[in-house]
């Protein structure tokens, strides 16, 4: 079985988010404001190093870089 | 002559006055004239009341919102227990190969709530200490981060902030688990330590296991599924990001809980020390007026 969106570098959890993304946008106007608040996501992480707090950074733009890498470095 | 020897009676019975309330407040009182002047006593009062005030929103805010977070806490519990049951049913074991292990800690961002996240932090630092040197540390939330950061620095891996603002969303969760999914250590086994809600009065710090895929596929049940090996690793990273969620609702609720006692309790010593220091600020007015009376009879009387 061979998904796809596993080819891109995208995770599971990542595939399901764009979906359920998908799903709530979807939805008639009134119910989209309630589901699509649901689907907010505002976080920070930093790596540590060494007992040193690295740059803080954007959790979102983090994981989708990640995830391009993870596909071309999979595709060569 | 009368007056004389009732001064230091006096003086004795303002001291005996003023122990109650300043043994509560711990105030540093000028005890120059044996009694505060009435003008610090209200501005003490006055800066208590402030703080009364703020502290009783505080509380009917955190009530509103607890009633939300425990609602996201019953859905999200019921969730991952399901989530749960498969790993139940396949009986899986946490792997006993030795192995890195990564603790995610799960607190958040925002103090005003008693001793959670400390009580949090020491759960970790009991954990560590069993076992030195196998585990990373994943701190969701400034709290403990700033804690744990002063103890086990090396060990800390990733931090992530901002949780806590709100009630926690999947999508939270989602994104914290590719992050913790991502990292380039595979680890034997992750651990989330998350404050388990009991009662409204209390929570324990409880950890709950997300399986590694050797764990999972070596699970004496495990065949009864049919699982491709494939699909097991997506098996995996969701079954992270249902844990995580479920500990971050319930850690969420816990906090609103806390800080809701929290603050009721601080509510309850302002008004304490509110109603000492009223007391305080009449006895001392009282005082005031004896003083002078005294002073003015004695006068009159040494005229005569």
């Amino acid at each position: 079985m061979a998904f796809a969106w596993k080819a891109a570098g995208i995770t599971y959890n990542r595939y399901l988010a764009v979906a359920a993304r998908v799903v709530r946008r979807s939805l008639k106007d009134d119910k989209r404001l309630a589901a699509e608040r649901r689907g907010e996501m505002d976080l920070r992480f930093a790596k540590w190093e060494n007992g040193k707090q690295g740059e803080n950074k954007s959790l979102a733009t983090a994981n989708t870089e990640a995830m391009a890498q993870h596909a071309s470095g999979s595709s060569q | 002559m009368l007056s004389r020897a009732a001064r230091p009676a006096f003086k004795a019975g303002a001291a005996v006055a003023l122990r109650p309330a300043a043994a509560a407040a711990t105030l540093p009182i000028a005890q120059t004239a044996n009694y505060v002047t009435l003008r610090e006593i209200e501005g003490r009062l006055k800066s208590i009341r402030n703080i009364e005030k703020i502290t009783k929103t505080m509380k009917i805010v955190a009530s509103t919102k607890l009633t939300r977070a425990q609602r996201a806490m019953t859905e999200s519990r019921s969730y991952g227990q399901t989530s749960n049951k498969v790993f139940e049913e396949a009986e899986t074991k946490p792997s006993e190969e030795a192995g890195k292990t990564l603790l995610v800690v799960c607190s958040s961002d925002k103090g005003l709530c008693g001793g959670i996240h400390s009580g949090m932090t020491r759960a970790t630092r009991r954990l560590m200490n069993e076992h030195p040197g196998d585990y990373d540390i994943c701190v969701l939330g400034e709290k403990c981060k700033a804690q744990l950061s002063r103890s086990n620095a090396k060990e800390l891996i990733l931090s992530f902030a901002g949780v806590g603002k709100d009630v926690p969303t999947f999508a939270d969760a989602q994104a914290i688990a590719d992050q913790i999914s991502l990292l380039p250590t595979d680890y034997a086994s992750i651990k989330i330590m998350y404050n388990k809600f009991i009662n409204a009065q209390s929570y324990e710090p409880t950890v709950v296991e997300a399986y590694s895929e050797e764990a999972i596929a070596a699970s004496p049940n495990f065949a009864a599924f049919e699982i491709d090996d494939e699909v097991l690793a997506n098996l995996r990273e969701y079954a992270l990001a249902n844990s995580i969620f479920w500990a971050l609702a319930e850690g969420h609720a816990c906090e609103q809980s806390a800080r809701r006692n929290a603050m009721d309790n601080a509510s309850k010593n302002a008004g304490d020390m509110i109603s000492k220091f009223t007391i305080l600020f009449n006895r001392t007015r009282q005082a005031v007026i004896t003083n002078e009376l005294v002073d003015i009879i004695t006068g009159a009387s040494a005229s005569e």
